[in-house]
């Protein structure tokens, strides 16, 4: 990504090339990798392709899910930030929790209905891992067999009724 | 003889344009001078000269000397020592000339400085929705009288803020103008002008929620600290570039995902989704393209009718909006396509259910045809078929839907009516149980 400098009267201002969006993720890629919230680590080598990220996580001490890691996938549209970021947990080791099916697929309204551009990648890591933090035990979603067997590819394709705050 | 004068008279006026570019003027303004008894005169004014060089010119055309004479831009006087360049005069703008009434005079800042309280040298800019330029533009403050609605007015107070220039009637002057039945008891009308036209009289619309960004806040969307900004008026007072406010404004009219608000209309309210955060001046969406903004005007008209216990006319090109009677559902377009309100089918006597689609379209024309051949060569036929094969009526608004994969749980993006594909009625807990993906 190529950097253009452009002289105005009072400052200096740093523009980088490529859409408003990618510059956006460009920001907070840069960010995370600087300052990630506990627990998370970005690796810098995202890759050509910058609407496509993995993230590591850590099951943060004194949790349920202590020792164990598991790896987020974000995928981003043009649309980004009006729309929502695609999230999944993907890899061999999906977390056992009631909001989490076992094909990665998260069930938190952030990632949809209350999804604003005033959140980021940060905030949504620091939710997914304050749900995983809250859990009380262990276990899928009721009805994890039927949806996994039934639903898209796409977590977004998925019309959720949020009605759990608890956990 | 005659042909000889005229080639004189025209030798004259040529020599004249010669002499007058010899003068090397660097760039003339034009504009308008008027006086309070409506003598309106054109002059060329030099950018560098001062206002004292401007009475000088001014005075002796009104039959006054330059010394009993003060000039009036947007309801303040301008002191002699003003440059013209440097004060917001405009390519025929109008200034206001009227005879001195020996009150002292003091400089004054100009009102467009002091509504952001702004020092001197900063120079600021108001934007305005301009329906000439279709857009949103840069504009320039004016006042007039109330009354009479002559610029030959000063102020007695200066506006300290959005709402004194926005509301009319909360600031007071002097109003010069001869017979004008206010005079000196006169009502302050501020209004804006585009400023990137040339423009006699046409009023530009003011944006007050676009900002300069004087605290170079970074965009919400963005983060890039980039001006102007537009100011959202939730509490937190949500902050957005002008650019990024064009693409949020563009991505949700796209999914027809404004918001219908009985009092402020089909708009949007700040993108982190606050509280009492709607925008209120649906001008700011001339930010939209001119076509996405033809479309965002027969979204908010649909959505109005609707509201308001309307119906569309569902004929193709048509789309009408009628508010029917309570207690009859036949509907009768003004296009001539009579229609049932409840299903928005062809008007038909009983229940509503799956009818022939032959037995629309009205009376025979009494030829005899080959139905056969009649039923291929109806031009809609094809995309018909495809929206009754591909689409389920919304249960409640009765748009035709289409479902692009996912999941049975349909949000109606007309009407926000939740519904199952499968069972076509309202979404619920056994649809989503037994088949939430079909």
């Amino acid at each position: 990504m190529a950097l253009r400098f452009s002289k105005s009267k009072h400052n200096t201002k740093v523009i980088l090339d490529g859409e408003r969006w990618e510059r956006r993720l460009q920001k907070e890629l840069m960010s995370l990798i600087k300052e990630p919230p506990p627990g998370v680590v970005v690796d810098s080598d995202q890759g050509e392709n910058l609407s496509l990220w993995t993230i590591k996580m850590r099951g943060a001490e004194g949790t349920l899910y202590e020792g164990e890691n598991f790896t987020l996938q974000f995928k981003f549209s043009p649309k980004y930030p009006f729309d929502s970021p695609e999230v999944t947990f993907i890899g061999p080791n999906i977390p056992v929790h009631p909001h989490v099916y076992s094909n990665g697929h998260i069930c938190l309204s952030i990632l949809t209905d209350d999804w604003s551009p005033a959140l980021s990648v940060q905030t949504v890591c620091l939710s997914i891992v304050s749900m995983l933090s809250s859990c009380k035990e262990k276990k899928r979603p009721p009805d994890n067999s039927f949806y996994v067997k039934t639903c898209n590819k796409n977590p977004k394709k998925t019309k959720w009724w949020y009605h759990d705050d608890t956990v | 003889m005659f042909i000889l004068d005229l080639i004189l008279s025209l030798w004259r006026s040529l020599a004249g344009l010669v002499w007058f570019s010899n003068q090397n003027f660097p760039k003339s303004l034009s504009v308008y001078i008027r006086s309070n008894d409506g003598k309106k005169l054109s002059v060329d004014l030099d950018p560098k000269w001062d206002i004292k060089s401007v009475k000088e010119i001014v005075g002796p055309k009104l039959g006054l000397e330059a010394e009993e004479i003060k000039i009036i831009l947007a309801g303040k006087e301008l002191d002699d020592s003003t440059i013209i360049e440097e004060i917001d005069l405009g390519e025929q703008s109008t200034v206001y000339c009227v005879p001195l009434d020996h009150k002292g005079k003091t400089k004054q800042k100009s009102v467009n400085k002091i509504l952001v309280n702004l020092p001197e040298e900063e120079v600021i800019t108001f934007h305005v929705a301009c329906s000439h330029c279709h857009g949103i533009k840069h504009g320039k403050l004016r006042v007039r009288c109330a009354e009479c609605k002559s610029g030959a007015i000063t102020v007695d107070r200066d506006p300290a803020s959005w709402s004194d220039v926005l509301n009319p009637s909360l600031i007071s002057g002097h109003c010069e103008e001869q017979g004008c039945a206010a005079g000196p008891v006169a009502w302050c009308e501020f209004y804006f002008r585009c400023k990137e036209h040339v423009s006699a009289d046409d009023i530009a619309i003011p944006l007050p929620l676009i900002h300069a960004n004087l605290r170079s806040i970074p965009c919400l969307a963005c983060n890039d600290v980039r001006d102007p900004v537009v100011v959202f008026e939730c509490s937190d007072r949500h902050t957005i570039c002008l650019e990024c406010f064009g693409r949020y404004a563009s991505i949700r009219l796209r999914e027809r995902s404004f918001v219908f608000s009985r009092q402020y209309g089909y708009t949007l309210a700040c993108p982190a989704g606050c509280e009492g955060s709607f925008i209120t001046e649906p001008h700011h969406f001339r930010i939209l393209l001119q076509t996405e903004y033809e479309l965002y005007q027969r979204f908010a008209a649909e959505e109005c009718v609707l509201q308001g216990g309307g119906v569309l006319c569902p004929r193709p090109g048509c789309g009408a909006g009628i508010f029917p009677d309570d207690d009859c559902n036949r509907v009768a377009c003004q296009c001539g396509y009579v229609f049932c309100k409840r299903c928005l089918e062809g008007f038909h006597i009983g229940e509503c259910g799956e009818r022939d689609s032959a037995a629309e379209g009205g009376t025979s024309g009494g030829y005899s045809v080959d139905p056969a051949r009649a039923a291929q060569a109806r031009w809609d036929e094809a995309s018909k078929r495809t929206i009754k094969v591909s689409t389920k009526p919304c249960p409640k608004c009765r748009i035709p839907t289409e479902r692009d994969g996912g999941c049975m749980h349909m949000l109606c993006a007309r009407c926000t009516f939740e519904w199952c594909w499968v069972c076509q009625t309202e979404w619920t807990r056994d649809c989503m149980g037994s088949h939430w993906f079909g």
